[in-house]
């Protein structure tokens, strides 16, 4: 792709902008939220036209009118959200863009030898031959669920494969085995395009990386002798070092705020004991199943009375029941799935954030629309919230913004311990410092903040104190400047992890 | 894939006519003006075809013959952006006049007879929320088992024979007028006018659409999604009874399947009048304009001697045309 432009409605997206990627070549795709990335790749797989440039595949410039076109060209999106038929099987889902036919009794039928057949080789191609291709699709993991999704695209003869954040859903250990599908895939001399968030990854996968920045190019590294900080710089325009270079300390923690001894959730938390201080960030890692997404919302009440051991809670017993008891007892939480569990998508902005406390903002029996734009209006400034105003919709803000909004919920006299599953999952590096950086304010306010994470690295970079789950037991137990290595190989680990 | 659909909001505008065009559906209030626009539309298409249509007798007469129907749409809507759904709402209506001619004639006062009626459809309502709240079932599931449990017990308590239910008070409730206006047609509006303030200005109007737009955030937050789903689901009982005390007042009598072939046209109108299935958006302004047109396009196609088939046909026609661009509008908004 060369010289590419795109503009909407007379804003340029994309200015002149280059991506050559060679057979065989695990290109990055990296920028912040609105740099371009998925403009550029909508382009190359015809859900966008484009407005100036030239394509070509294979030498032969091309024209997508349409995604169809794109796919028989051999260019595949796997996009970020996993879409497979559930209900179907592995066979039938890899086939399903081309089922294999045969004639039987006169009418054609679906050949269904040559279907299992097909995915078996597939998969085995993959080296993920011990995938059965009868079993229904719902009973896969969805590690597997994507392997199957990129068996489906290299059965249409995938030249070049775009993956959009395709870990997003998944562990370490299972994006190790994405990682591994994707040297397979070199191996056969298919290009990959790999857009993350992850810096990690992508040094740990790509052959080069690419680099937007409000629509120009920003950057072509050699991975082998990039450093994260000059990619880093590249992507944010040099302003930001360190993700986690934040100021204030947590060194001032005061009483503890929340104490947990033996707390546990029938077979997924076992003994968990720990204190998170006001006025500092308690982080939890673990990996996904290790318990990390159980403690959270059993601790504030969302799985209901299902818990067992004792919670002290600002001094006073305190025992989870329900949502609405955690938020009268003082606890705000906030879910890792925003789309699933957090915003309320046709809402508007001013309604999401005083949904949980809406009580105060009632006169007589009528909400006071003036009070609660004033506390919208101050959210919005304070958090530095992007959006044109409070009355817009909140799906239209991009999802760091969106997470803002879910936090700045919580902002009220009355709670005193902050829960945080996966707060910047989703987010752009930008918006994630910005988090970081509220998150730090508010305890330096005299919240206790709690945040539960897979990202070790987010977990080492922002806590205080931190803990480290697996299989529903705390296994570490850090204090500041632990190094993401430490609470990483406190996790009692598959052997996998450790030799890739 | 379509320009409107795979544009993000930033494109819109530019591209000529149709840019603009996409650009006015758009904007919020376009659905409920749409439906004014057509609803104008229709009113002077008839008046010009038909020179019975356009009086005050027949305008008034439109609203009291659709006021029952509009009644269990009021309350249908609410429920609907909740999440939830009623069909068994329009049988209900009819066991309850059935309900009022039983009690009435074994000489209980016309108004108890009316109260306890009411109190059934409030329990009707309550059991379909139970079952739809608590069990988790599928409300789709529930209020269809729900509709012919009721219809079957209207038959059976009247052995499918409609009964005369004349007493002079009872019956202004369908034939009365207050300053010259059918006593339904004011008790629409009254419905309408409650609803619109308590779903647009008070806290319950608020969760109403917390609840139906994201029920799993909204529990996170703490807000008592199934108690709001489960007033609804009583609320929408008790409408089907106002309605079918309506009915009978207006008819005279108390027939158990009064109602219930006009439950599609219920459902239609809160569809039409732009509230999601999905739950999470809608109005009962977009609703009340819908009874108006559904009702308005019987009425004037009657006046035209269309036979009531074709009747069925239009209404079916307008409907799909109407959620067409319904959809049409949900793109340009952008997702």
């Amino acid at each position: 792709m060369r010289g590419i432009g795109k503009s909407f409605g007379g804003v340029a997206v994309l200015t002149d902008v280059d991506l050559v990627v060679a057979p065989g070549e695990v290109m990055a795709l990296l920028g912040s939220n609105g740099a371009g990335k998925s403009t550029l790749v909508k382009i190359l797989t015809g859900v966008y036209t484009r407005d100036a440039g030239i394509v070509k595949v294979d030498g032969e410039e091309v024209v997508f009118p349409e995604p169809r076109a794109a796919v028989a060209a051999g260019v595949r999106l796997l996009p970020q959200e996993i879409s497979v038929m559930p209900d179907m099987t592995v066979a039938e889902n890899i086939a399903l863009g081309d089922l294999p036919m045969k004639r039987s009794f006169g009418l054609p039928s679906v050949d269904d030898r040559a279907m299992r057949e097909q995915a078996r080789s597939l998969l085995d191609q993959l080296g993920f031959g011990t995938i059965d291709p009868n079993r229904p699709v719902k009973r896969l993991s969805v590690a597997e669920q994507r392997i199957v999704e990129i068996a489906r695209a290299i059965a249409g003869n995938a030249r070049i494969l775009v993956m959009d954040e395709p870990t997003a859903a998944l562990t370490e250990q299972e994006a190790k085995l994405i990682f591994r599908i994707i040297r397979r895939l070199k191996e056969q001399a298919v290009a990959v395009i790999y857009i993350s968030h992850y810096l990690s990854e992508v040094f740990e996968i790509s052959d080069r990386i690419a680099v937007l920045r409000d629509g120009r190019d920003a950057g072509l590294f050699e991975t082998a002798s990039a450093s994260h900080e000059a990619v880093l710089a590249a992507m944010l325009g040099g302003v930001a070092g360190d993700l986690y270079d934040i100021e204030g300390s947590g060194a001032q923690a005061g009483a503890d705020i929340l104490t947990v001894e033996n707390f546990g959730v029938s077979g997924r938390l076992t003994e968990v004991s720990f204190s998170v201080r006001r006025g500092e960030i308690l982080g939890v890692f673990g990996l996904i199943g290790s318990g990390i997404e159980t403690l959270g919302r059993a601790l504030y009440g969302a799985l209901g009375p299902v818990t067992t051991g004792t919670v002290t809670l600002g001094g006073t017993a305190y025992r989870p029941r329900s949502a609405a008891a955690g938020k009268t007892a003082g606890i705000g939480f906030v879910a890792a799935d925003r789309k699933k569990e957090g915003v309320i998508a046709e809402l508007t902005v001013r309604e999401n954030m005083v949904a949980p406390f809406l009580d105060r903002y009632v006169d007589g029996i009528f909400v006071s629309r003036s009070r609660e734009t004033a506390q919208a209006q101050h959210w919005i400034d304070s958090l530095g919230i992007r959006t044109r105003g409070p009355e817009q919709k909140i799906r239209t803000l991009s999802g760091g913004n969106q997470q803002k909004v879910c936090v700045s919920r919580w902002l009220v006299d009355g709670i005193s311990l902050l829960i945080l599953e996966e707060p910047t999952r989703g987010v752009d590096v930008g918006a994630r410092r910005e988090i970081y950086l509220e998150l730090r304010a508010l305890a330096d306010r005299g919240l206790a903040v709690l945040v539960l994470s897979s990202d070790v690295e987010e977990v080492a970079g922002i806590s205080d104190r931190s803990i480290v789950l697996d299989r529903g037991r705390v296994v570490g137990r850090f204090e500041r400047g632990a190094a993401p290595e430490d609470l990483m190989a406190a996790t009692v680990n598959d052997p996998a992890f450790h030799a890739a | 894939m379509t320009v409107t659909s795979a544009s993000p909001s930033t494109d819109r505008s530019t591209t000529g006519s149709r840019g603009r065009i996409v650009d006015l559906l758009g904007k919020p209030w376009s659905g409920v003006a749409i439906l004014l626009a057509f609803y104008i539309v229709l009113i002077v298409a008839f008046s010009v075809l038909s020179p019975f249509f356009l009086t005050g007798r027949n305008m008034l007469a439109i609203g009291s013959n659709v006021a029952f129907i509009g009644l269990m749409a009021a309350a249908g809507t609410p429920l609907i952006i909740a999440g939830g759904l009623d069909l068994s709402v329009a049988a209900v209506a009819g066991l309850t006049g059935v309900t009022i001619a039983i009690l009435h004639g074994v000489g209980l006062p016309i108004w108890i007879a009316v109260f306890l009626a009411l109190c059934v459809g409030a329990g009707v309502g309550l059991i379909n929320g139970l079952f739809a709240t608590r069990l988790k079932l599928n409300p789709l599931i529930v209020t269809l088992g729900m509709m012919s449990i009721v219809s079957g017990t209207a038959l059976i308590l009247t052995g499918g024979l409609t009964r005369a239910l004349m007493v002079p008070g009872f019956n202004w409730i369908g034939q009365g007028r207050l300053f010259t206006i059918p006593v339904p047609i004011i008790l629409m509006a009254i419905t309408y006018i409650a609803l619109a303030i308590v779903l647009a200005r008070t806290r319950f109007g608020r969760f109403v659409y917390a609840a139906g737009g994201n029920a799993e955030a909204s529990r996170l937050i703490g807000l008592p999604v199934e108690r709001v789903q489960m007033i609804l689901y009583a609320i929408s009982g008790v409408s089907g009874a106002v309605a079918g005390t309506m009915l009978a007042a207006q008819l005279g009598a108390a027939a158990p399947g009064a109602a219930s072939t006009h439950l599609l046209t219920v459902i239609a109108a809160i569809i039409l009048g732009g509230t999601s299935l999905y739950g999470g958006r809608g109005s009962v302004w977009g609703t009340l304009l819908a009874v108006l047109i559904l009702g308005t396009l019987g009425n004037g196609l009657t006046l035209m001697d269309v036979s009531s088939f074709w009747q069925d046909v239009t209404r079916g026609v307008v409907l799909m045309l109407a959620v067409s661009l319904d959809q049409i509008r949900t793109r340009a908004l952008g997702d």
